[in-house]
């Protein structure tokens, strides 16, 4: 049984996503504001096990409420619903912290079992945090930069970043691909399982941020290079110089 | 500061620093030609129309980069308007496809679905009329048929009040004259003009819809109707622009409205095409707003069965 918080404004699919997620045995909580919507992650930051954010919202829209609960430290795993379906809004999504995307309208089973696919890993990554004593610590150390995947954070020249949850899968992909080059669409596929003809760039914000976390100098990287005309390649060893 | 606000900016001050360069180089060439009278005019002349030139180029240039701004606002706006009774209709549809209802949900859903049929049909019908509008604005309404105003507002007013689940006092008629209002014109249009600004009243109240529509005849050849809403209020800069295409008032907060910045456009244009006049009052934010409908009344009202038209044409919904 899990929280589900519905911040939507259009009545009837409000009403419409509560009654399939109820039926599906998930609490649903519905909320028609933006800033109430803000609000609520923040007061009761372990009530909501996912979050359905629509973009268009009186008071604040979906991209500021996803930053907001992101600027706060709210990494709730976020699926944003909206009728813009142009490459910018996709981008710009993720940008504000979005974990996965699905414009408007949407097919009710895909709805699903992508709520299913955020859910499962938003348990998995607990798991991982209640249970210190796993065998293998689920870090990976480089050039005086270690990722923390059970706790979900990067502590690289002296400090340390927290990361959401895509973030942090985008980079146990680019771990396990480490020295290969893999393309924005594999990424899209694999990490995200999205098979559609997105927008591939949207991966690039992602890469941004995770340079900043990682890189010296972010415009000139080292480790998580660009590789032209296919995407990326992870390299630890390069840094040695 | 958005991408075209920084190329509106630019091209000002881009047009700013020409006009002060062939200034200068004006008086520059009346310094030098002060004593001989053909070059100086002929300076002064062409000096004058290489600045018009710029000036009126730069005015067009930001007039077009604003018209496209509110382009684009409009095909977010309507975008949403369409998507989302779309998506609405689907999930629905989707839910009584693949779960064990009751008869009463079915029921319900059928209801939602059915609004929701509605909205995408009266966002439909509100941009085909605005693409009509534009193209020919004069000549939209070819039909001259006998109507009587105050049983189409109250029709229209039964339907928006079903529309909206209002209880029905929410809006009030109140006919300051006992004579039938008949105009000649388009059932449907007016129809449509009537549930626009009705629409719009129920939209900008908030929680608290109380409306009046009030029916009178100021002088012997108009005919008024009047909506008029506790609302949200219109500022006054704004009063004028509301009846622009794809204008939309900037509501900030909650009491953000949706809508395809249609609505007045439309109004006004089905006002105009029947001879009247549309014209908005507000006290200012916060205090509600009145719009009043002026329609010429038809000279040679049909004695027999005067709302044949209105009766005719119902099921044509608004």
């Amino acid at each position: 049984m899990s929280h589900v918080l519905i911040v939507e404004d259009e009545h009837h699919i409000a009403e419409g996503l509560r009654f399939n997620l109820e039926a599906e045995g998930h609490h649903a909580h519905i909320v028609t504001n933006g800033i109430r919507a803000v609000d609520l992650l923040l007061e009761e930051r372990n009530r909501f096990d996912v979050v359905i954010l629509d973009v268009m919202l009186p008071g604040r829209n979906g991209f500021e409420v996803a930053s907001a609960v992101r600027a706060a430290g709210q990494f709730v795993p976020i699926l944003m619903l909206t009728a813009r379906g142009r490459p910018e809004d996709v981008l710009r999504g993720f940008e504000a912290g979005a974990d996965d995307y699905l414009p408007k309208p949407f097919e009710l089973s895909i709805l699903i079992a992508r709520l299913r696919g955020l859910l499962r890993r938003g348990r998995w990554s607990q798991q991982q945090q209640q249970a210190p004593t796993a065998p293998p610590p689920d870090v990976f150390t480089f050039a005086e930069r270690t990722l923390d995947f059970s706790a979900m954070e990067v502590r690289a020249k002296g400090k340390s970043h927290p990361l959401t949850l895509m973030e942090c899968e985008l980079l146990r992909y680019l771990v396990k691909n480490a020295g290969k080059p893999v393309s924005r669409k594999a990424i899209l596929e694999e990490v995200w399982n999205l098979h559609e003809e997105t927008d591939t760039r949207a991966i690039d914000n992602f890469i941004v941020r995770l340079r900043r976390y990682l890189e010296d100098d972010p415009a000139k990287p080292k480790f998580l290079v660009t590789v032209r005309g296919v995407g990326y390649k992870f390299l630890p060893h390069q840094g040695n110089s | 500061m958005t991408r075209r606000q920084k190329a509106i900016v630019f091209f000002v001050a881009f047009c700013i620093l020409l006009v002060a360069a062939a200034l200068s180089l004006n008086v520059g060439w009346i310094v030098i030609n002060a004593r001989r009278i053909t070059p100086l005019i002929w300076g002064i002349l062409t000096f004058a129309l290489i600045i018009t030139g710029i000036i009126v180029y730069t005015v067009f240039l930001v007039a077009e980069i604003k018209r496209n701004e509110e382009h684009d606002t409009f095909i977010n706006a309507v975008t949403h308007e369409l998507k989302t009774p779309i998506a609405s209709i689907k999930l629905y549809l989707e839910t009584l496809q693949s779960r064990d209802l009751s008869e009463e949900q079915r029921r319900h859903f059928y209801e939602v679905m059915l609004a929701d049929a509605d909205r995408l049909h009266r966002t439909v019908e509100q941009v085909l009329k605005a693409g009509v509008v534009r193209e020919k604005p004069r000549t939209i309404t070819a039909m001259r048929l006998p109507v009587d105003v105050g049983a189409l507002a109250r029709d229209c007013v039964a339907v928006v009040q079903r529309r909206h689940h209002l209880p029905a006092d929410a809006i009030v008629v109140e006919a300051q004259t006992e004579q039938p209002l008949g105009v000649r014109g388009d059932p449907d249009d007016l129809r449509m003009m009537f549930s626009n600004l009705l629409d719009n009243a129920v939209k900008y109240s908030g929680n608290t819809v109380r409306i009046t529509v009030s029916l009178a005849a100021p002088t012997p050849e108009t005919i008024w109707v009047r909506v008029q809403d506790r609302g949200v209020g219109i500022a006054r800069t704004q009063l004028k622009r509301i009846f622009n295409r794809f204008y939309r008032v900037q509501t900030h907060g909650l009491t953000h409205v949706k809508g395809s910045g249609l609505g007045l456009y439309v109004v006004r244009a089905i006002a105009r095409a029947h001879g009247g006049r549309v014209f908005a009052h507000s006290e200012g934010e916060g205090r509600g707003a009145t719009f009043t409908v002026e329609l010429p009344r038809d000279p040679n009202p049909p004695v027999e069965e005067p709302a044949v038209a209105v009766g005719a044409r119902t099921s044509a919904g608004a």
